[in-house]
């Protein structure tokens, strides 16, 4: 309950927060297997405590599926133990987070590949075989 | 700089992915306070968007607001902001100096013409012709003014450009005015805060670069997602004042506990700005969680509004005025416990009158 310097914190409370979010999203995945519609939820928008964080990451939990990304910081992303519950984790300067959401979806964009950077991981094999040909 | 290639040409050709966009769009949103879904059209955004021309003007001021968005730190998300624009002018940063940078800025200027950014920090004297302050043989009036002429928006950053700062402040022997009271035919975007909080600057830019539009503005002419709250809404010690539980000295069992430092001379209910949530260097803390009260900092006239250290209530102008602000931010709770912190504000109010 107290900070290195002395002050005190409500850090350390639990707020009851993190069961609400829970609510909304069990209410998000069951539009997503009702009308196939994702949606998503801004932890950084939410008066979370520290506590609360860990709370929600502990009762959502870890599910099949874990990747870190290397691009621009390090990012994390994991199915939560509800399928369709996606944890993503955006690290910025110093390794804090930069952002960090909770999203509702099949598969999270972050994860997929975009058309521009199969073009040009294309033209770059195709560039590659004509150097190595020359 | 007029490069015809849109940024994802251009950062596609040095190895950069497309998720690094849609990573940098998630952590725009979420300082914007957008919807985490934005995030896709936001890179999009900015991946067809053109390298942005931005000239920055440096009038009366101390180069905090510079030093603020240029924090160093290890390349990260953060950074990307650097990628996305091209300061084609600025004092502290350029290579180029005397008549080449004059020439840098005339370059952009007419390479961008209704396209570029013009980002102002310091106020701008007026008294004695505008003598007070000059740059190149001209005065700040004239530079600001031949700037903006065919500029797409103004961006006015810290606490002098946006609302006058120290150089305004009594008995402003320059007759320093903000870039709100020159500028009136183009968008003036004010970015207060001394300094203000570097996202709040770099939010503000990728916005205009991912919409092609100005971000929803408050009455003051600032982006509402960064000071679309008091700072007092987001505190982290606001169930203390909503308790009534005061500190009353910084060294006193109060101060010790945590909390609130509203008779210390907290600013918190009447300032509207982002510390409590963006926090500062790289999110670690902002002056109430590291103990201090808030100056106010991003408001109008701050330090003429009396004594940082004395309360709201007793602080020089019209205390009930002071009172409203804290009454509205309170009234969003309506806890029962809120009722005693209002007995024991008015308490204050009534001994400060």
């Amino acid at each position: 309950m107290s900070r290195g310097n002395g002050t005190n914190c409500l850090d350390d409370q639990v707020t009851g927060m993190a069961l609400s979010v829970l609510a909304e999203v069990g209410r998000m995945l069951e539009t997503l297997a009702d009308s196939g519609r994702e949606d998503a939820i801004d932890l950084r928008s939410l008066p979370l405590t520290d506590a609360d964080r860990a709370e929600l990451e502990q009762m959502l939990g870890r599910g099949e599926v874990r990747a870190e990304l290397d691009l621009a910081g390090e990012s994390e992303v994991w199915e939560t133990n509800y399928p369709g519950a996606w944890w993503i984790r955006h690290r910025g300067a110093e390794r804090k987070i930069a952002s960090e959401e909770i999203a509702v979806c099949r598969i999270p964009e972050i994860l997929k590949t975009h058309p521009v950077d199969i073009e040009t991981a294309a033209l770059r094999i195709r560039n590659e075989l004509e150097t190595t040909h020359e | 700089m007029n490069d015809k290639k849109t940024l994802g040409e251009m950062l596609t050709e040095r190895g950069v992915s497309r998720r690094t966009f849609l990573k940098y769009a998630s952590y725009t949103a979420s300082i914007m306070a957008l919807p985490p879904t934005a995030a896709t059209a936001i890179a999009q955004g900015i991946a067809n968007a053109r390298r942005q021309s931005v000239i920055w003007l440096s009038f009366q001021e101390c180069t905090g607001c510079t030093e603020s968005i240029t924090r160093a730190h290890t390349p990260s998300i953060e950074d990307l902001i650097f990628d996305f624009i091209s300061l084609d002018y600025h004092h502290t940063l350029q290579n180029a100096s005397g008549h080449a940078a004059e020439e840098a800025r005339m370059q952009a200027m007419q390479e961008n013409a209704g396209e570029y950014i013009v980002v102002v920090d310091g106020s701008v004297p007026l008294k004695d012709d505008g003598i007070y302050s000059t740059i190149a043989g001209i005065t700040n009036l004239q530079m600001l003014e031949e700037t903006v002429k065919d500029a797409f928006a103004v961006i006015s950053v810290g606490s002098c450009a946006t609302f006058g700062g120290i150089p305004g402040a009594n008995p402003n022997p320059t007759g320093a005015v903000p870039i709100t009271d020159i500028v009136t035919d183009k968008p003036v975007i004010n970015i207060s805060g001394c300094p203000p909080i570097p996202e709040a600057m770099t939010g503000t830019i990728s916005y205009l670069l991912s919409f092609g539009s100005i971000p929803e503005l408050d009455h003051l002419n600032r982006p509402k997602a960064f000071f679309g709250e008091a700072i007092h809404d987001r505190c982290y010690r606001r169930p203390f004042y909503e308790r009534g539980m005061f500190a009353k000295s910084f060294d006193d069992e109060g101060a010790r506990q945590g909390w609130c430092l509203f008779e210390v001379g907290c600013k918190g209910p009447v300032t509207y700005n982002a510390c409590a949530t963006l926090k500062w260097n790289g999110g670690t803390s902002f002056p109430i969680q590291s103990g201090h009260g808030c100056l106010g900092c991003s408001e109008p006239g701050f330090w003429d509004l009396g004594g940082f250290y004395k309360p709201l209530s007793t602080a020089k102008g019209d205390p009930l005025k002071w009172a409203g602000g804290a009454a509205v931010a309170g009234a969003a709770v309506g806890a029962a416990s809120a009722i005693m912190a209002r007995n024991k504000r008015n308490k204050i109010l009534k001994e400060g009158k």
